[in-house]
């Protein structure tokens, strides 16, 4: 069963292009989120501003030019996990996103899911942790 | 139908971004034909027909016959929290995504 939130697009452009489109802090800010910060390599955090909402997070994978994965969410609320890949198809790139909510599993459990983004623990930390336990 | 295929179907028919906007089209308009449908959309009256059966099979739309056309309107079936959820989100990634590739025509131009 698909338990993430996907959509998917053909875009006029190179992988490379696209991955520019997606990690540019000042190309995003023409299509997505007002002032971008990303860190981005694996475990690096990120802050954008996008729909009008703060988010943070990090990043799990960083695969230029084809694999983006990162966990973000506004302060205090549960994070989501969300896959990006990029195929080159004969229009150009074929862009695909997955987003889910891994932590759903530990909160039916009745695990008390805290939020560490923005908490105490180091983000060096969290990857690895979160890996575990998905 | 058991319960849990019915989710199963439920959440197979939201991840399309197609059906995502059939669903959009026929709230705004309350009711609509496949043909109708197929001209505010960029796929075929076929491909809108084949989505409006997944939506049907899912329980997220009904039919009803008028004269020689069939028009659809959405049940009133509530979604789960997880399904209003996937909903939301597969619609803001929708937008996200239209919105690169407007600015990556823009910068190829």
């Amino acid at each position: 069963m698909t338990d993430g939130a996907s959509s998917e697009l053909t875009v006029p452009a190179s992988a490379e292009e696209t991955w520019d489109a997606l990690t540019d802090p000042g190309r995003l800010a023409e299509w997505l989120a007002d002032g971008a910060e990303l860190d981005l390599r694996p475990s690096g955090e990120l802050a954008v501003r996008v729909d009008g909402e703060q988010r943070g997070g990090f990043f799990e994978e960083v695969d230029p030019p084809r694999r983006l994965v990162f966990w973000w969410g506004p302060e205090g609320d549960e994070p989501t996990r969300v896959e990006i890949e990029l195929e080159p198809d004969e229009e150009g790139t074929r862009v695909r996103v997955v987003e889910s909510r891994p932590l759903r599993v530990l909160d039916a459990r009745g695990i008390e899911v805290e939020s560490w983004l923005g908490g105490d623990s180091s983000p060096q930390m969290r990857a690895p942790e979160l890996s575990a336990i998905c | 139908m058991p319960a849990a295929a019915r989710a199963d179907e439920v959440f197979a028919a939201l991840s399309d971004p197609t059906r995502r906007a059939v669903l959009e089209l026929i709230g705004e308009r309350g009711e609509a034909s496949a043909s109708q449908l197929a001209r505010e959309l960029p796929v075929s009256r076929q491909a809108v027909q084949k989505h409006l059966s997944s939506l049907a099979a899912a329980g997220l739309v009904a039919d009803r016959r008028q004269g020689r056309e069939v028009r659809y309107r959405l049940t009133p079936a509530p979604m789960s929290e997880a399904m209003s959820w996937m909903a939301t989100v597969g619609g803001q990634w929708d937008a996200r995504l239209a919105a690169l590739r407007r600015h990556l025509s823009q910068a190829r131009s």
